[in-house]
C-alpha cells in the first residue's frame, strides 16, 4: 500500500475534491445504477468537458507501449487521448443500450483508477434533479439575531426616520465560495468534510451537498464505503431571495445505527450532522449582522412544496382558503373588461401572458359539468372551493406527504375535531392530547377530496384541515394552529 | 424497445394534414369567441350605450319601443354588473392600491372579516403584474374575559389591525413594515418581544398591568395603514422597476431574442462541446452576460467577453449605487467610475460605457 507510507498529519483542510475512491467499491456502482441511462451519459459528458476534466482525468493509455500486454485483456481498454474518450460517450449516447455498460465503463474503464468525491457529489446531485421527491426536507427560517433592538430603538425616534428605512427582508446574500470558507471554518475543528456547490436544473435553488466524516486526516483511513453513506451526507438548499433554506433530515436507518454504536457519540453521524446545521446561521452571519436558526414547522418530500409554501414566491403566507389570493385567481388584471365572476379562474391564474389555448380545454370540462350537480352537492361544492382555493388545481402544486397534528382541546368541546378525536375518548379524564398523523402523497388534496364527496363537512372543518397553516406539524386548540416556540 | 424506434402505425399524411387544421381552427373558434367576449362587454359598459338605455323613456306606446323595454330589463343587471366592474378598474388602474371586504371561511376565527389591499402595479410592458393583496384583520385578544373587560371599559381607541394573510414576495419584510406603521398596543408588542415569534395568536390587547414609560409611548402611537399601504406599494414598484431595468439592459445588449425568449448564451455549444463555454457577444461593448443576481434583482452582475466581470447594486429610484468591476489585474476603477459617475442613471450605463471604451482607444 503505497498510502500507509506517506506522512499522514491531522489537518483542517476540507477533504479534496480530487480524493479518489477505489473504483472497486460495490457501493459505487449502487450509486450509479440509481441513474438512468441518458443521466448517466450527461454526467459522464460533463466530466469529459474542459473545465472539470483536469480534476478528473478519465485513465488513459500511458506513453510508453511497453507495459500494455495485460491492458488487451481488460473489456475497456484504455483509450490514448482524451478525444477518444469523449468520442466513446458520444457513440453511446447516440445508440440504444443498458445503463450497465455504461457504468461499467465508467468504473471499470475510464475511471479505473478511482472515482473521485466531486464525480460523486455529481452523481448524487444529479439523482436529486431528476428525482426531486427521493429525500425528506426540513425548512428552516434564518432569523436576524439583533433586529429587536434595531426596531426599538428606530421606533423611538421620528416617523421621518421611518420612511427612509429599507423594508427589505433581512436576506443573507450568499457568495457561494466564501459561504463554504466561512462553514469550513466553522465546522473544520469537529468535522472534516467535503463540500460540493451546484444550482439545481430545474428548481430555483442551490444546493449544498456536504460529505461529513470524523477523520483529521486527509487521505481517511475508513473503508471506501463511508462515502456513500447516506448518513454522512447532508444536502442543504438555498432557494433564491428569501430568508429560509431547506436541509434534508436524518436519515438514520438501523444498520447504520448499530455499525455507529460502537463508536462514541462524538463519532455518530447524527451529531456531525447537527454540528453542521447549527454552523450554517454562523457561516452566514457578518459583523453587525447576525443570523438564527428557527424551526418553520414544515417537512415534505418534495422540494416543489418547500419552494411554494417557504420560497420566495407569493404562496408563502397565503394558503388554503387564501390561495385564490396567491394565485390571483380572484380577478384579472385592471385593464380586463369582462366582470372577474364570468371569467374562470384558470385563465386569471395564467396571469398577464397570452392565453395558453390548450390548457383551457380540462377546465371547460369541469364547468359543464357543473350543470348536471344536485343542488346540495353544487353548495357543497362552493363550499369546498371557498375553504380550500386553488389547493389542488394550483398550478404550483404543493403536495405534503405527511401532516402531524396534535390537538390540546380537552375531551367534551370536540365540536371541529370530529369523527377523528373520537379514537382516545376512552381516557377522556386523563385530558388527552390526541395526535393525528396523515400521510399519503397529497395529504391536503385528500382532505380536499373528501370534502367533495361529502365525508368531511367543508364548513365546519378547521383551518389547519385546508392547508392554510402550510406547517406539517402543528399543535391545534380550538381549531387554531398554536405557535409553538422550540429552541 | 422496438416500439419506440418505428412508431406501430404510421399516420396517413392526409389525416394529419385535415387534424392539423381542425386545430387552427379550433384555435380561431376560441380567440374570436374570447374577442366576441370582450367586445361584448365593453360595449355593455361603454358610457353611449348606458346612457342610450337610460334615456329610453317608458312612456312611449309603439311595438318597437316595447322590445326595447322588455331588452333594457334583459340588460341591467348585466349593464350594473358591467359598470361596476368598470369603475372597480378604474380605480385600480388610477391609484393602484385599493380595499376589498373579505370573509374569512374558517368556521372559528374570531373576527372573520377581513380587509383586503389590492395593490396593482404596472409593468413595462404596458400589461399590470398579478395584483398583490394583503388581508388585514382587527386585533383581538385571544382570552374572551379580557376581550370582555375591554369592551366594558369602552376604550374605544380605535381598531387595531394586523396583518393576516398577504402574498409579497418575501424579500419585501412585511413584518417590518407592519412593526413600524401597524404597531399593536403596548402589551402585545412586548408579548411579541418575548416570545420572539412573528405570532399574534398568542397577543391579548388588555390595557393592563404595570406599564413602563416607554412602552406607554410605544402604545400612544397610531396606526397607520395609509403609510403601510405606501411604503409597500412603493417598494412592489421598485422592485417592479429594478426587474425591468435589467430587462431593458439585456435588450439594448441583444441578449433577448425578439419572440421574447431567453437567448441560449451558449448557441456555438454544439459545435465544440468541450470547449470553453464563451459565446459571441451580439453587441459591440463585448459583454456577453448581464442578469440579475436574484429574483430581487438588487444585484446586477456583468459579464465581458475577455473575462472581466462585475457586479452593481441598483437603487429604488434606478440609480448605480455602488459597483465592484474586476480585469484581470484586480479592480477596474474606470469602469467603476463610468458606472455610478454621470448621474448614475442605470438606463444609460451602456452610453457611459461606450464613452469610456472611446476614450480609451482615442489616446
Amino acid at each position: 500500500m503505497a498510502r500507509s507510507r506517506t506522512v499522514r498529519a491531522p489537518t483542517t483542510a476540507s477533504l479534496p475534491n480530487s480524493l479518489r475512491i477505489p473504483s472497486t467499491t460495490p457501493s459505487l456502482s449502487k450509486t450509479l445504477g440509481k441513474l438512468s441511462r441518458p443521466a448517466l451519459l450527461d454526467l459522464a459528458i460533463s466530466w469529459l468537458e474542459d473545465r472539470n476534466v483536469e480534476s478528473f482525468p478519465p485513465y488513459l493509455q500511458p506513453s510508453d507501449t511497453n507495459n500494455h500486454d495485460n491492458e488487451e485483456t481488460l473489456p475497456y481498454p484504455a483509450a490514448e487521448t482524451l478525444a477518444e474518450v469523449r468520442e466513446a460517450y458520444i457513440n453511446l449516447r447516440d445508440r440504444k443500450g443498458g445503463k450497465q455498460e455504461i457504468i461499467e465503463r465508467i468504473l471499470e474503464g475510464d475511471w479505473r483508477h478511482g472515482f473521485t468525491l466531486r464525480q460523486l457529489a455529481m452523481a448524487d446531485l444529479r439523482y436529486m434533479d431528476d428525482r426531486p421527491a427521493s429525500l425528506r426536507w426540513t425548512a428552516m427560517e434564518l432569523v436576524r439575531l439583533n433586529d429587536d433592538a434595531t426596531s426599538k430603538s428606530k421606533s423611538a425616534r421620528d416617523t421621518i426616520a421611518i420612511a427612509s428605512e429599507d423594508w427589505s427582508a433581512s436576506i443573507p446574500r450568499i457568495q457561494a465560495a466564501s459561504f463554504v470558507k466561512s462553514l469550513h471554518a466553522e465546522i473544520a475543528p469537529l468535522v472534516k468534510a467535503h463540500y460540493h456547490l451546484s444550482r439545481s436544473s430545474t428548481l430555483p435553488l442551490t444546493f449544498l451537498r456536504i460529505f461529513i466524516i470524523d477523520s483529521p486526516y486527509q487521505t481517511p483511513r475508513h473503508q471506501p464505503e463511508i462515502f456513500t453513506d447516506a448518513t454522512r451526507i447532508i444536502y442543504i438548499a438555498f432557494p433564491d431571495s428569501c430568508p429560509y433554506f431547506y436541509t434534508s433530515s436524518i436519515t438514520t436507518s438501523n444498520a447504520s445505527d448499530s455499525s455507529s454504536g460502537s463508536g462514541s457519540l462524538a463519532t455518530d453521524p447524527r451529531t456531525l450532522q447537527r454540528l453542521v446545521r447549527e454552523a450554517i446561521p454562523k457561516a452566514l452571519s457578518r459583523p453587525h449582522q447576525r443570523f438564527t436558526l428557527k424551526p418553520t414547522a414544515l417537512a415534505a418530500k418534495n422540494l416543489q412544496t418547500l419552494l411554494t409554501l417557504r420560497g420566495p414566491g407569493r404562496s408563502t403566507s397565503s394558503n388554503g382558503a387564501f390561495s385564490i389570493f396567491a394565485d390571483a385567481a380572484l380577478e384579472g388584471s385592471p385593464l380586463d373588461p369582462r366582470p372577474s365572476n364570468t371569467v374562470l379562474a384558470e385563465e386569471h391564474m395564467r396571469g398577464p401572458r397570452p392565453a395558453n389555448k390548450k390548457r383551457s380545454s380540462g377546465s371547460g370540462t369541469a364547468a359543464m359539468t357543473d350543470g348536471a350537480l344536485s343542488p346540495d352537492s353544487k353548495k357543497r361544492r362552493l363550499a369546498v372551493e371557498s375553504r380550500f382555493g386553488t389547493v389542488g388545481c394550483s398550478m404550483t402544486p404543493a403536495p405534503l406527504d405527511r401532516l402531524d397534528i396534535r390537538l390540546l382541546d380537552p375531551p367534551g368541546v370536540e365540536e371541529d375535531a370530529d369523527a377523528d378525536a373520537d379514537a382516545d375518548r376512552n381516557a377522556a379524564n386523563l385530558a388527552p392530547a390526541v395526535s393525528l398523523t396523515f400521510t399519503g402523497s397529497d395529504v391536503i388534496g385528500g382532505i380536499r377530496k373528501l370534502a367533495e364527496l361529502g365525508v368531511v363537512d367543508p364548513e365546519l372543518m378547521p383551518s389547519w384541515m385546508t392547508g392554510e397553516d402550510a406547517v406539517s406539524t402543528a399543535f391545534v386548540r380550538g381549531g387554531k394552529r398554536l405557535r409553538v416556540e422550540r429552541g | 424497445m422496438n416500439q419506440k424506434a418505428h412508431p406501430v402505425g404510421s399516420p396517413d399524411p392526409q389525416e394529419e394534414e385535415l387534424d392539423a387544421e381542425i386545430r387552427s381552427i379550433r384555435a380561431q373558434i376560441s380567440t374570436l369567441a374570447h374577442r366576441k367576449r370582450i367586445l361584448t362587454t365593453s360595449l355593455l359598459s361603454s358610457p353611449k350605450i348606458k346612457t342610450l338605455l337610460q334615456n329610453q323613456s317608458p312612456t312611449t306606446t309603439t311595438t318597437k319601443t316595447q322590445t326595447l323595454t322588455t331588452l333594457k330589463e334583459d340588460l341591467s343587471p348585466l349593464v350594473t354588473a358591467a359598470g361596476a366592474h368598470t369603475a372597480t378598474n378604474h380605480h385600480r388602474i388610477a391609484f393602484g392600491a385599493t380595499a376589498f371586504p373579505f370573509k374569512d371561511p374558517a368556521p372559528n376565527s374570531p373576527d372573520p372579516n377581513l380587509l383586503g389591499i389590492r395593490i396593482d402595479v404596472c409593468a413595462r410592458n404596458g400589461r399590470f403584474a398579478k395584483p398583490y393583496y394583503v388581508l388585514l384583520r382587527q386585533e383581538r385578544g385571544r382570552s374572551g374575559q379580557q376581550h370582555r373587560q375591554q369592551q366594558q371599559k369602552g376604550n374605544g381607541n380605535g381598531k387595531r389591525l394586523c396583518v393576516h394573510r398577504h402574498t409579497i414576495p418575501a424579500f419585501i419584510s412585511v413584518d417590518k413594515l407592519a412593526g413600524a406603521y401597524l404597531p399593536l398596543s403596548s402589551s402585545s408588542l412586548s408579548r411579541h418581544e418575548e416570545d420572539g415569534s412573528g405570532s399574534s395568536e398568542s397577543e391579548s390587547e388588555s390595557e393592563s398591568g404595570p406599564m413602563k414609560p416607554g412602552q406607554a409611548r410605544s402604545s400612544k402611537r397610531k396606526q397607520d395603514l395609509r403609510g403601510f399601504v405606501r411604503e409597500l406599494r412603493r417598494e412592489l414598484v421598485a422592485w417592479h422597476l429594478r426587474s425591468d431595468a435589467v430587462v431593458f439592459l439585456r435588450e439594448k445588449l441583444g441578449l433577448i431574442r425578439d419572440s421574447g425568449s431567453e437567448a441560449d448564451a451558449n448557441e456555438d455549444e454544439e459545435e465544440q462541446p468541450w470547449g470553453e463555454k464563451r459565446s459571441t457577444p451580439r453587441n459591440d461593448l463585448g459583454i456577453i452576460g448581464l442578469e440579475a443576481t436574484a429574483v430581487e434583482a438588487r444585484y446586477v452582475r456583468m459579464e465581458w467577453e475577455d473575462g472581466r466581470l462585475g457586479r452593481f447594486k441598483l437603487s429604488n429610484a434606478g440609480l448605480v449605487e455602488r459597483a465592484v468591476f474586476m480585469n484581470d489585474r484586480g479592480r477596474d476603477k474606470q469602469i467603476e467610475d463610468a458606472v455610478t459617475g454621470g448621474g448614475g442613471r442605470v438606463e444609460s450605463l451602456f452610453e457611459r460605457l461606450k464613452g469610456l471604451s472611446a476614450m480609451e482607444s482615442s489616446p
